[in-house]
């Protein structure tokens, strides 16, 4: 090694050591507003939601909040909520990885910005109003309804109604199934063009480089994205509530009824340990997210 | 300041104060009207108004225009007295009222509130009575004593009926609760929300319960009807809202007496024809909702005046009637021209908890078409300890129904 170079590394390491020290500081400092509005708006509630979750009415400390859980009716609250989450997750991931791949692969720049900003809308559409688009639509007196019957189908004698587990899954996937193109046409993007160009100049035929490339590629994307609508289902309320009045047991609305309701007011820590349940369920589905994802991004660079 | 200027001036105001005291009426000295107790305290009618019109607010809490004519009763009182009215979130629950009163910031905090007999126990229970403050309405004495704090932290102030409510295209018309399950009404019937947690369908079960052979004591019957109705299709589980019904999500469902006067002239405007009808096989009587002034209140006056008139059984002017002439009048001249709101609650189709009163005093006015009760049926209400059981069971069946 000549001194120069020596020199050079030296003053690399100094001076990467000055930088970083610097830096961490303006890091810390851009991130300050960020984590002083995380502290008060998620960590602090979320330490309170804990704490109570373990007080009982007098507020002494108690697991039976939690015994309740595995209790019915909330035990079946659980599982009808698991369920939910699962159902809409597979319902809607599967059209909505193949409208991004479609969109994608053969729209134009144009169509694709407009499906994006169109997704970006209807995703973020939930609620009440959204129970009421379906109810006007769907309903048993709902447009759509009456237009079917012109045209010589009853949907509700057929056996359909809207008031039901798989109701709530179909409007469920109004807002879904934009959330999965939204999320998982950036993998798709991502699939260079260039893979399959060298994969057919080896001699590759479309099928083995969608099963040997394409596939195990946006595999890890997909599962992300499906395991965020779970989490999107899971937690879903107010659509539920306007369209349910209950008749289906699901965690988010035993919780609303607890904290907010007009007839039961002496199980709020309940809600908590409910919450608390919900937030767990929620994690457990987020940290295999989490792992996939950073294998995703190691090609998407 | 130095310390002998302080005591001095202190002095001096000790001794003027005292003064005051000595030589003045009750009506002339500084009333702090946060600590007063009742109507004499206040130093009588024209200084409570004259004290509440100075205040010019009043902030009230969850109080829909269409339940019970609060509309009209905000209207009323804001027109008479000069006082502007803030309705916090008018849809919201009782425990909605309850949680700002525990955590809002003082400028938000609801002067009086409205609430359900359940979170009152809930508020009692958890040993909060001292979020309301005492004051005796001038008709204290007339209020059932079930149905009040001894010392006036709170009292009922009407409650209401479960009827019918129903589209006129309904064929045959219902008449009564066991009328739900008739073939022709598949996926009609609804309920105003989760019977766990609002207590208009909660009380509808329990009319359920009563026309199939339960009562006031044993709400199963009702769980079982809704399962049944539910199984048969005629149950919808869409909340029964005004929209979702000019949606025609539903066209039958069970609700207070005092909602459907609002609901009628709603659906009207939108170009339907919505009825009602007492069921002949269950005159079920919900308990009194609760009135209470905040503790906290930042407008005293005007809170204490709110609930004086709330409670007045004068039969008088409706806003509409209200002439530029009455408003000059004297505080307590114009409190005796407008309509008392136990009237107003009367003409929104409530039951007003002073009913007794009114027949006596004959100011009793007359409420709305269609909202009579059925001759000779007996009415059931169940107690709040009826209600614990109650709710318990619906708690536990209603999300598996």
């Amino acid at each position: 090694m000549t001194n120069q170079e020596v020199s050079s590394l030296n003053r690399k390491g100094a001076s990467k050591w000055g930088t970083l020290t610097g830096r961490s500081a303006r890091v810390a400092v851009a991130l300050l507003p960020l984590l002083v509005f995380m502290g008060i708006f998620f960590f602090a509630p979320l330490t309170a939601v804990i704490w109570d979750s373990f007080q009982s009415n007098d507020g002494l400390f108690t697991l039976q909040n939690y015994a309740d859980v595995f209790k019915e009716p909330i035990a079946t609250a659980m599982r009808t909520s698991l369920g939910l989450a699962l159902a809409s997750a597979v319902v809607s991931a599967i059209p909505g990885a193949v409208l991004a791949f479609l969109i994608e692969s053969r729209g134009s720049d144009r169509l694709r910005q407009l499906i994006s900003s169109v997704a970006g809308v209807l995703a973020n559409t939930g609620g009440v109003p959204l129970a009421f688009m379906f109810v006007a639509a769907l309903g048993a007196a709902g447009s759509a309804t009456g237009l079917f019957k012109l045209l010589g189908l009853d949907i509700y004698t057929a056996g359909f109604s809207l008031y039901t587990f798989w109701g709530l899954v179909l409007v469920y996937s109004y807002f879904q199934i934009p959330l999965m193109v939204i999320v998982f046409s950036p993998a798709i993007h991502g699939l260079r063009r260039e893979w399959n160009e060298a994969a057919k100049t080896l001699g590759a035929t479309g099928s083995q480089f969608w099963r040997h490339i394409g596939v195990p590629l946006l595999f890890p994307s997909f599962t992300s994205a499906f395991l965020l609508l779970f989490a999107s289902a899971f937690s879903a309320y107010a659509t539920a509530r306007a369209m349910t009045n209950g008749t289906i047991a699901l965690l988010p609305l035993m919780i609303g009824n607890l904290l907010d309701g007009n007839v039961i007011f002496d199980e709020v820590n309940l809600a908590k340990a409910l919450a608390v349940a919900m937030v767990v369920v929620t994690l457990l589905a987020m940290v295999p997210y989490l792992i996939i994802q950073r294998r995703a991004e190691r090609w998407q660079r | 300041m130095n310390l002998k200027r302080v005591v001095a001036v202190a002095a001096a105001s000790a001794v003027v104060l005292g003064a005051t005291v000595a030589i003045s009426t009750p009506s002339q000295a500084a009333v702090n009207y946060c600590k007063v107790t009742d109507l004499k305290t206040a130093g009588g009618m024209d200084a409570l108004v004259k004290a509440a019109k100075k205040e010019g607010a009043l902030n009230v809490i969850t109080l829909p225009r269409d339940w019970a004519n609060y509309g009209e009763a905000m209207d009323l009182f804001s027109k008479a007295f000069g006082i502007k009215i803030t309705d916090d979130n008018p849809d919201g629950s009782s425990a909605y009222e309850i949680q700002t009163i525990k955590t809002a910031p003082a400028a938000k905090q609801p002067d009086v509130v409205d609430i359900g007999v359940s979170a009152l126990n809930g508020v009692i229970g958890a040993g909060q009575d001292k979020l309301f403050a005492d004051y005796k309405v001038a008709n204290f004495a007339s209020i059932p004593s079930k149905w009040k704090d001894a010392s006036g932290a709170w009292y009922g102030d009407y409650n209401g009926i479960i009827g019918i409510s129903y589209d006129a295209s309904v064929s045959p018309a219902p008449t009564k609760i066991a009328d739900l399950t008739n073939p022709a009404y598949k996926g009609l019937v609804a309920l105003t929300g989760d019977p766990t947690a609002g207590q208009e369908p909660f009380m509808s079960v329990y009319a359920a319960s009563v026309a199939n052979g339960g009562s006031v004591d044993n709400i199963q019957p009702g769980l079982d009807f809704f399962k049944k109705i539910k199984a048969s299709g005629n149950f919808t589980s869409v909340k029964a809202t005004g929209e979702n019904y000019v949606a025609g999500a539903y066209k039958i469902a069970l609700t207070w007496n005092f909602n459907a006067p609002g609901a009628i002239a709603s659906a009207k405007a939108a170009g339907k024809n919505l009825k009602f009808v007492i069921p002949s096989d269950a005159v079920l009587a919900g308990t009194p909702y609760i009135q209470a002034i905040n503790a906290k209140a930042p407008h005293c006056a005007a809170a204490r005046l709110w609930e004086e008139f709330i409670y007045s059984a004068n039969k008088g002017k409706f806003t509409a009637d209200l002439k530029p002439a009455d408003l000059k009048l004297s505080g307590s001249k114009l409190f005796n021209t407008i309509m008392g709101g136990q009237n107003v609650f009367v003409s929104g189709g409530a039951t007003p908890i002073l009913q007794d009163l009114l027949t006596k005093k004959k100011t009793l006015i007359d409420g709305p078409d269609g909202l009579n009760l059925p001759k000779g049926v007996k009415i059931q209400q169940p107690s709040p300890d009826q209600q614990v059981t109650g709710k318990a069971l619906v708690a536990a069946q209603w999300p598996t129904l």
